[in-house]
């Protein structure tokens, strides 16, 4: 089966078409637009590492501008808004947070005795999967809090980013063109607006 | 629109404008009562203000934050919570089926949960039938399953997307009988008495995420423009905290927020219809309606678990009614034989939005990296198939008050939620079935996300002041002018989709208050 991969520039020649109603263009283009922001609640340090982490979680092609991800991370914890819920076994998001990005820190001390962001990507991978599974040594989350921690915040993470029109276009999706109506909506049914794959 | 002064005594204060809220509303306005309904979200202009874009529209989220306790804990936020005039129906799927007459006698037939104290019959099919044909909803002409209905659905089935062609697919091979499902979503234009004109559905596939196009179902193109007809007031951004009571207990006024003031309502009768978490929340921070300790017990949710696989095809799983087929062939799968747990579930296939689907795949299979890239590059080709399934009370399933206070200064609620057997057993059942299925139609990396939605009880219904919270009227043993009217009622949770079920017991509540009322 064919992976999809759209011409460069599909989602946002479609943004300024009649098949995107002004509150889709809207949200879409102001994030398009958004500059990565000084963090107001991560250090320069929780920073670094969760840019790093995300590069690892979700590794972006190196022909565009990266997507920034920390910043609407950084700006929900400093503002202790909520997505409606949270584990009851873990601390509340601010310090959950704080404490899950520290537990890399100390695994990569304890397992290599340098910081994770000096680590090289292998290495990286290794300790996200120890992580991931509650297996790291030497961090303060017990295993099910580490597994949960972990889950809470790549789901966090990778809504982020495939949120964003310059990932959606990479997998294929043009869903935000649905004006006027779809009306080929079975199997192997395409509108002309909705490219195949490359 | 008609408004009335805080000092105003009127009929009835309704909290909450979601599918247990504004049905009542509506029929204590069309009685000529005077009512005002605080909603603790705001009012928004679907046409203007809604976009194709799940990000942007996660202010349809209540996301107050909740915790989630137990073994399988809970997921709130964009999966079992609303808000906004309009309430839950904002964002729900628009799936409609009717709950068939064994759902509410599980105590009868396997000795579980408790039988609903009305009669299916004459208490709740007549409002299935008026409700499918005030809102419109789209369904196939001969329905498989249950007792035959009156009228036929006043509307013929949406079309089926890739997802449903596929269970067809799937299940034809099987021999299982699949159907056009019934869904709240017009698919051709109609008039609606009350309202006028309903445009048809533009099969933008985005129903979890807000209709912008008013085809959807929801409560506020239906019920909501129907009570304000009637002379009804909303008020938006509305929280409710308390009540102050006379010296019999009886509710004076009920005691809300909104823009940061503090507001009292006159009222002789409230209609508590905020939903599972919310209604015993606001009860018993105040310590009402619980002499019997009842309010917050017997949590339920529906298995939910989802098969999801890829194919061939292009499927484009953004496009058309995401639930379009059903099956209910295991609605008792093991009639006839001795079951090994007790109820059933629905068959439904399912298309998905794109972060919703990415996120259950970082939740559900723990993909980073280049696969997750992977995965992700063959959305196009996703389909999915879901059950729901009746989930049982049990005692180590409640909700309680949690010593941490949330911006409004109020305590979170901590839902507990661990499956029983009868759960896990359903699961395994429906796993393999679903698998069988996904099989049939070819599907290929075929993955399993357990999951449970809709949380439902907290405040049952029954005949007994010791064991149930409300009457089958929905009226409070212990303050006669507090009625509750939402998904914490049932005693049972139901082997379909709580939406329908929830409107026609606000109709029946409202109906019998009328009565009462005139006698």
């Amino acid at each position: 089966m064919a992976s999809f991969r759209y011409p460069i520039g599909t989602v946002r020649a479609l943004l300024d078409t009649d098949h995107v109603t002004p509150a889709t263009r809207q949200a879409l283009q102001t994030r398009l637009d958004k500059q990565p922001e000084q963090p107001q609640f991560f250090t320069p340090d929780e920073a670094d590492l969760l840019h790093q982490l995300s590069a690892r979680l979700f590794p972006q092609p190196d022909t565009r501008p990266s997507i920034d991800v920390v910043s609407p991370v950084d700006h929900r914890l400093a503002h202790n808004e909520s997505d409606g819920w949270r584990y009851d076994l873990l601390p509340a998001d601010p310090d959950a947070w704080r404490q899950g990005l520290n537990g890399f820190q100390e695994a990569a001390q304890a397992q290599f005795g340098k910081p994770f962001t000096q680590l090289d990507g292998g290495q990286q991978d290794d300790l996200i999967g120890q992580i991931q599974q509650g297996t790291a040594i030497g961090t303060s989350f017990t295993p099910l809090q580490s597994k949960r921690f972990f889950e809470d915040m790549l789901a966090e993470l990778v809504s982020l980013y495939f949120s964003h029109p310059l990932a959606q276009e990479e997998f294929g999706y043009v869903g935000m063109a649905d004006k006027p109506r779809w009306d080929r909506v079975g199997l192997n049914e395409l509108e002309a607006r909705e490219p195949g794959a490359l | 629109m008609k408004t009335y002064a805080t000092n105003d005594v009127v009929d009835a204060v309704v909290i909450g404008t979601g599918a247990g809220g504004a049905p009542l509303l509506a029929r204590l306005a069309q009685a000529g009562l005077r009512v005002v309904a605080l909603e603790a979200g705001s009012e928004k202009d679907p046409t203007k203000d809604y976009a194709t874009d799940e990000r942007a529209q996660e202010f349809l989220f209540w996301n107050d934050e909740r915790l989630s306790a137990g073994d399988n804990p809970l997921a709130f936020g964009s999966n079992n919570s609303g808000t906004g005039v309009g309430g839950s129906t904002l964002h729900y799927t628009a799936y409609t089926p009717r709950a068939q007459p064994d759902d509410m006698l599980m105590r009868t037939e396997f000795g579980v949960a408790a039988n609903w104290p009305v009669d299916y019959h004459t208490d709740i099919e007549p409002y299935y039938d008026e409700l499918e044909h005030f809102l419109g909803i789209s369904g196939p002409s001969d329905y498989p399953w249950g007792p035959k209905r009156k009228r036929n659905y006043p509307l013929p089935p949406l079309p089926l997307n890739g997802a449903a062609q596929l269970m067809q697919r799937g299940c034809a091979q099987l021999g299982i009988r699949t159907s056009p499902a019934a869904n709240a979503a017009l698919s051709g234009r109609y008039y609606q008495e009350g309202i006028g004109w309903r445009e048809a559905c533009t099969n933008r596939g985005f129903c979890q995420a807000g209709c912008s196009v008013g085809a959807k179902a929801s409560m506020d193109v239906t019920f909501i423009p129907l009570a304000r007809a009637h002379g009804a007031e909303i008020r938006p951004d509305a929280f409710v905290t308390t009540f102050d009571r006379d010296s019999q207990g009886r509710i004076t006024a009920v005691v809300y927020v909104q823009n940061g003031q503090t507001y009292r309502q006159k009222c002789t009768t409230v209609f508590l219809c905020a939903g599972a978490v919310e209604t015993p929340r606001l009860l018993l921070i105040n310590e009402l309606a619980n002499s019997n300790g009842q309010v917050g017990r017997n949590v339920m949710a529906h298995p939910g678990l989802q098969i999801w696989g890829e194919f061939d095809e292009d499927v484009r799983p953004y496009k058309g009614i995401p639930g379009g087929l059903i099956s209910e062939d295991t609605h008792r799968p093991f009639a006839g034989k001795s079951a090994d747990f007790a109820g059933g579930y629905l068959l439904q296939s399912i298309g998905v939005m794109p972060v919703t689907y990415v996120k259950q795949m970082a939740r559900g299979r723990g993909l980073w990296g280049q696969a997750l890239i992977d995965a992700m590059s063959r959305y196009n080709h996703v389909a999915g198939i879901n059950i729901l399934g009746d989930g049982l009370p049990y005692d180590h399933n409640y909700l309680e008050l949690s010593d941490e206070l949330d911006a409004r200064g109020l305590p979170k609620p901590r839902v507990y939620h661990t499956d029983g057997e009868n759960e896990k057993k359903m699961n395994a059942h429906a796993e393999k079935i679903m698998r069988d299925i996904w099989s049939a139609a070819g599907a290929k990396n075929v993955w399993a996300f357990p999951r449970a939605a809709h949380i439902i009880g907290t405040c049952r219904m029954g005949h007994s002041p010791d064991e149930a919270v409300v009457n089958a009227n929905g009226q409070s043993f212990d303050i006669p002018n507090l009625y509750i009217s939402d998904n914490s009622t049932f005693p049972s949770s139901l082997s379909v989709n709580p939406a329908l079920t929830i409107m026609a017991l606000a109709l029946r509540t409202a109906d019998k208050f009328l009565m009462m009322r005139n006698k």
